[in-house]
């Protein structure tokens, strides 16, 4: 499964990076190495929401506190 | 065959001293580069005052083509007369290199220039003209690729003397450690910056006299083509993108923005690969598109960059760590890296394009800001002395 991260300039000051480093250690907890495969990407075009995340093409928009819940659901769902 | 240069002055103030004392001008004319060094006597104020002035006067006459003759004179009339010492007095040295190669030197009681050739030193020789009482070395030649002109003021020769060295360091022992560094450093940031770095050193941090190291180096062309923001018009995508790569293959390519990175994959069709990796925590991680030499985020990237060409052009703090700063791989260091040490000159191709989203006052940043950064950088670069072109799109 392929997760895109916006790191653009709005999505950054909106705390991408934070995002990313709650993704990682989830995937590594959870063993999910093989089969999530984190990516970054530029501006996705979204910028007046939250920070632009993509799972398997599908746009989602997020808040660093709400990723656990958005990784439970969305990422351990599809799997 | 058309001479470039690469061209960086550093200055180490007397201690205590908030201003210094030396100045450097750094010029261009349609045919050829100039560098002013001026050492003002005494130190502070005054000789801050003086050392601009004169390097002004020479600046401004030497552009609209007068003679030494007149400038001397001007200087000599112009100059404010010291209180305590009922003279008007400043060093200089004046390096002009053209386009075709030919160089003049003129240097009035500065130590000698050193001029390195095929990594070894070459004499210059005297050739005396008295103008005005002042004893003025004038010095025509020619420069090749390779070659490395360096002016100092004579804080450098005084570096140390009375405590660690008795006689200061002797021109010669300073012109043969530049010949070693020049072998080492590849830069004339660089160069400049480890030679007021070892003065430093020999004044134990404590410098005795203002010391400026101003270098001049012969070098191929470099340039630099950086495209930032998406044009104010999609259907322009192309042509700022084909513009952006044209000229020759010597050229660097630089991308900083997201969009902009988005807009280069689609028209050339070249992957764009978005590293996680975080070198900065305020600084989002670099990209990757094939044929183009960096890739980063955009405003906050340049605003980084900014600050750090600003701490090199106003020379504070510019010492070796600054240069360990520049060595870091995160995408402002980077880009500013390649500005300083890898440019000569700087092509910019600006998108006028307004994100909306970037409106939002709930943003803790100014994301809006792009075009006045340009506008800062093309200054301080330019400062730099490196030529500067923008185009809007």
């Amino acid at each position: 499964m392929r997760v895109t991260i916006c790191i653009g300039s709005a999505c950054h000051l909106k705390g991408s990076r934070d995002i990313i480093a709650q993704l990682q250690t989830l995937v590594k907890e959870n063993h999910l190495e093989d089969k999530v495969d984190l990516n970054g990407s530029f501006c996705c075009g979204d910028c007046v929401n939250g920070v632009c995340v993509t799972v398997e093409g599908q746009l989602y928009s997020l808040k660093p506190e709400d990723t656990k819940e958005f990784f439970d659901k969305e990422i351990m769902g599809r799997l | 065959m058309g001479v470039t240069v690469d061209v960086a002055y550093t200055s180490l103030n007397k201690f205590k001293e908030v201003l210094c004392g030396d100045k450097v001008e750094l010029l261009q004319t349609e045919d050829s580069n100039i560098m002013i060094l001026a050492d003002g006597m005494g130190s502070g104020v005054k000789a801050n005052i003086l050392a601009t002035m004169t390097s002004k006067i020479l600046g401004t006459m030497f552009l609209n083509g007068a003679t030494l003759e007149e400038c001397v004179e001007t200087i000599v009339e112009t100059l404010p007369v010291c209180q305590v010492r009922q003279v008007a007095y400043s060093t200089f040295s004046i390096l002009q290199v053209f386009h075709d190669g030919e160089a003049y030197l003129v240097e009035f009681d500065n130590p000698g220039c050193i001029f390195i050739r095929d990594g070894n030193l070459v004499s210059i020789p005297r050739n005396v003209r008295v103008i005005r009482d002042k004893k003025i070395n004038e010095y025509r030649f020619k420069v090749k690729k390779g070659d490395a002109l360096i002016l100092m003021s004579d804080g450098t020769i005084h570096a140390g003397v009375g405590k660690l060295l008795n006689f200061g360091w002797l021109w010669e022992d300073v012109a043969s450690y530049a010949v070693k560094q020049y072998r080492l450093t590849i830069s004339a940031a660089r160069l400049a910056t480890t030679l007021t770095g070892a003065c430093d050193e020999l004044y134990q941090h404590r410098p005795g006299d203002d010391t400026t190291v101003a270098v001049m180096r012969i070098i191929d062309r470099k340039p630099v083509h950086l495209m930032t923001g998406p044009p104010k018009k999609p259907e322009d995508d192309c042509v700022m993108v084909y513009d952006f790569l044209s000229g020759d293959d010597t050229a660097k390519k630089v991308v900083c923005g997201g969009t902009s990175a988005n807009i280069v994959s689609r028209v050339t069709e070249k992957e764009l690969s978005v590293s996680l990796n975080y070198d900065d925590p305020d600084i989002p991680p670099i990209a990757y598109i094939e044929g183009i030499e960096l890739v980063t985020e955009g405003v906050l990237t340049l605003n980084k960059v900014l600050k750090l060409l600003r701490r090199y052009v106003k020379n504070e703090s510019v010492t070796e760590e600054f240069f360990l700063e520049l060595d870091k791989p995160n995408g402002a260091s980077m880009v500013a890296k390649m500005i300083i040490e890898d440019c000569t000159e700087l092509q910019l191709y600006v998108g006028m394009a307004i994100n909306s989203a970037y409106q939002n006052p709930g943003l803790p940043f100014d994301l809006g800001i792009r075009q006045n950064l340009v506008e800062q950088l093309k200054h301080v670069v330019e400062e730099m002395g490196k030529r500067v072109t923008v185009t809007y799109y």
